[in-house]
């Protein structure tokens, strides 16, 4: 089959509830696109020309859908106040947690401009844009602020405090998520999509409970921003979301991007209010074969194919760092020869 | 204060929009996905990139208005989503859709707007996507018509397609072709040449009546066939509708060239003019629209406000410019446009309501401005010049179109009184600093 559109056109129809002429296929190439561009991590998450030349490279590469300005989870928290270390050869690593140094109150919410890798990240995000925002979509991934405010504190004395001191809890995601707002606010002025992502919302890490009382308010807080501006908000959360499906729906996400679920039971609940994005196993990807990943990527995408409001193939979760390039190919490759729309 | 904007700061403003002011404006009367009024920011993480550097007019008005028109797409695809007919009218430029517009739930469109898209979006996908299906490049950038028909991403599939031929753009009825080429179903129409009484001795304006509502007929007649409805007070509705607009847009542009200081910039303007086409895919909502415009006006030239300096020196715009950052440059310059010839004076003027209504189209489309003499084109722009108030007259070119090379030497010839200055539109993202300097240059000479 010929492929007719551009990436950015394929996006644009599926959001508005046309189907393209293929499956917009976009894995989750985040710092994996260091490999592709043959440069170390640290160079990739600290400077935002090379992390958007990173991401062409892999566009160029491997042909997918969508541009991800990313690296990891703690670039909110980093901006208020959090200490990472930066390894040569690996992503930052958090080293002190502000809130174990400061209280609660004491918070300032970040300036994008300014504060922590926030600038690379708006960076990278105009480079990328203006470089090839005509023709593909620039996606940035914010971190939720449930995920920002584990990131503030230390992560076994903030999961304990979802018990013992909820308000506290609650007084953290609420400065996070104006954090999170902020720095929205200037990735949209710089050309880029948000992307809400909350791991540690995942059902691997907390319960059903814990997700509806702290986390689920912050990511529709953040959904309802966005909303603002008439965007369809994207929301992804690894691991296992099972326990949560039903209150996804509560979101306010207009796609859903999931990890550990079953794809038939996720359509079955989410795919008549939300566009399904997923959900390949990234260990699989990472350490497959060139022929599992072919056979079961097919499969996997005329499953997603029968959301009815529109599926986009992609990764569970990031692709692993030193995935053999290969294996990204065939996914993609498969995901092209079996997620097509038009005759 | 009133003024013209950058992206940055119609974000700052947005901040202040209340989401019930969001929900209040639909269009289908949609609240699901009906909301339009989104600041530029929206549009321009989308991919409408010149967003980035056009400066827009700071009123409520005007968010409105460019949220509504970038919405534009969209809006089509919805309706044939909820089951309207959607119909291509191609080539005429302000009378097919007065016909489709009266038959429920039709909704015409001009796909050869889509020549703003390669601009708005400061890419060539569209363009080049039209060159690879046979188009030279040295065409007008109409051809990106050819290539959104190609893809099929930025219009759906129209239910009928009307496209006008004869006394036409020659490039766009070779686009036109084309489109057919790619297996489109195409109703032609015949557009005849206006001449003098020495070309057609018997009652000429008389013949070519007849000869338009012949073709008008059967334009009518097709939607007969696609509707299974054919109500004539409908088409007389409809005039009514389409005179709505007219009047409405005359009088914003009469306040507006007529106040000492520009109340509403030149490319909202062009933008309001270009919507007596076929009022942007929903008529009622655009007019709702203009009337907020109008009010905006009103009040600001009351308050003795304005966008432009009021020393900014009154030019007249021949051609509509593809790339609408040539008119924010323009005004930079300290120019301001207080007349226009786009091209579509037969979207302008009022349709007579008192005689037979394909009549009264007819005589409408008769006031074209491309079917006839140059001379009968310029000549509200000769008489603004005698009147003084035109001081100077900016064409731009289309590279590749042949009524642009073949008419602008004639115009400059008509318009000798004043200095003209006639460019060439570029490439999108084209602009070069010579380009500029010429439009400063010019802006000089108009003021020394």
């Amino acid at each position: 089959m010929k492929e007719v559109l551009n990436p950015r056109e394929r996006f644009g129809l599926l959001v508005i509830d046309e189907k393209p002429d293929r499956c917009n296929i976009i894995p989750l190439i985040t710092s994996h696109s260091a490999t592709v561009y043959k440069i170390g991590l640290k160079e990739y998450y600290t400077n935002g020309k090379t992390m958007a030349k990173a991401q062409i490279a892999a566009i160029e590469e491997y042909g997918h859908d969508a541009i991800s300005i990313f690296s990891e989870v703690g670039i909110i928290a980093e901006a208020m106040g959090s200490e990472f270390i930066y390894p040569d050869d690996d992503l930052p690593v958090l080293k002190s947690p502000i809130l174990t140094k400061v209280d609660v109150f004491a918070l300032k919410v970040p300036n994008p401009q300014k504060d922590g890798r926030l600038p690379i990240y708006l960076e990278a995000i105009d480079y990328a844009y203006s470089a090839v925002g005509d023709k593909i979509p620039i996606l940035a991934y914010v971190p939720a602020p449930f995920t920002t405010g584990m990131m503030l504190s230390d992560p076994n004395q903030f999961l304990l405090a979802t018990i013992k001191n909820p308000n506290q809890v609650k007084a953290i995601i609420e400065m996070s998520l104006k954090a999170a707002i902020d720095f929205c606010y200037e990735i949209i002025n710089a050309g880029g999509l948000p992307i809400i992502v909350d791991p540690l919302a995942s059902s691997s890490v907390i319960s059903p409970r814990a997700y509806q009382e702290f986390a689920l308010p912050g990511e529709q807080g953040l959904i309802q921003f966005l909303h603002r501006y008439d965007f369809d908000v994207i929301l992804h959360i690894c691991g296992d979301t099972t326990p949560i499906l039903d209150l996804l729906l509560q979101t306010g996400a207009d796609l859903i991007s999931l990890d550990k679920v079953a794809l038939k039971l996720a359509i079955e609940k989410l795919a008549k209010k939300m566009r399904i994005i997923g959900n390949f196993d990234t260990t699989k990807i990472g350490f497959g074969t060139v022929d599992e990943i072919l056979k079961e990527t097919k499969a996997m995408t005329r499953i997603g194919m029968r959301a009815e409001k529109g599926y986009i193939v992609a990764t569970g979760c990031e692709v692993p760092i030193f995935t053999p390039t290969e294996n990204v190919k065939a996914f993609i490759r498969a995901a092209k020869e079996a997620g097509w729309y038009w005759d | 204060m009133p003024k013209k904007i950058g992206l940055s700061d119609w974000s700052e403003q947005f901040k202040l929009v209340s989401v019930e002011q969001i929900k209040k404006f639909t269009y289908y009367h949609n609240s699901e996905w009906g909301i339009y009024l989104s600041p530029p920011a929206t549009f321009m993480v989308y991919g409408t990139r010149e967003l980035k550097r056009l400066k827009l007019d700071n009123s409520f008005a005007a968010l409105r208005l460019w949220g509504f028109v970038f919405n534009e797409s969209e809006r089509l695809f919805r309706a044939k989503q909820i089951g309207k007919k959607v119909i291509a009218t191609m080539g005429d430029l302000g009378i097919v859709p007065v016909i489709i517009m009266a038959f429920p739930d039709c909704v015409p469109f001009y796909p050869e707007c889509i020549w703003w898209t390669p601009f708005f979006k400061e890419s060539t996908v569209l363009l080049d996507t039209a060159t690879q299906l046979g188009i030279p490049e040295a065409t007008c950038f109409s051809k990106a018509t050819l290539g959104a028909f190609y893809k099929r991403a930025y219009f759906p599939r129209p239910d009928a397609i009307f496209a006008s031929t004869g006394a036409s753009c020659d490039d766009y009825s070779c686009i036109m072709q084309l489109v057919e080429d790619l297996g489109y179903e195409i109703v032609w129409l015949e557009i005849p040449l206006r001449k003098g009484q020495k070309a057609y001795p018997n009652n000429a304006s008389g013949r070519l009546e007849e000869y338009l509502i012949g073709e008008y007929q059967r334009v009518w007649k097709k939607m007969v066939e696609l509707t299974g409805i054919s109500n004539k007070n409908q088409l007389i509705k409809s005039i009514k509708k389409a005179n709505q607009l007219r009047n409405l847009v005359t009088s914003i542009k009469n306040l507006t060239y007529e106040a000492p200081k520009a109340p509403l910039p030149g490319l909202e303007l062009m933008t309001i003019e270009f919507g007596n086409l076929y009022g942007y895919a929903d008529i009622e909502e655009w007019i709702d629209i203009l009337k907020m415009i109008k009010r905006t006006i009103e009040d600001r030239i009351e308050k003795g406000l304005g966008v432009l300096q009021e020393d900014a020196i009154p030019i007249a715009w021949i051609t509509p410019s593809a790339d609408p950052l040539l008119l924010n440059l323009v005004e930079d310059a300290g120019l301001r446009i207080v007349q226009t010839e786009y091209v579509i004076n037969q979207a302008l003027v009022p349709i007579e309501e008192d005689i037979d209504p394909f009549r009264a189209l007819a005589r409408a489309f008769l006031q074209a401005s491309l079917i006839g003499k140059t001379s009968e084109r310029v000549k509200r722009i000769i008489a603004g010049v005698k009147e003084g108030k035109i001081k100077g007259v900016l064409i731009t070119n289309m590279l590749g179109a042949s009524h642009c090379a073949m008419e602008t030497g004639l115009i400059m010839r008509f318009l000798s009184a004043v200095p003209v200055l006639a460019i060439d539109v570029p490439q999108p993202f084209g602009i070069t600093e010579q380009l500029k300097t010429r439009i400063l240059a010019f802006a000089e000479t108009l003021k020394h």
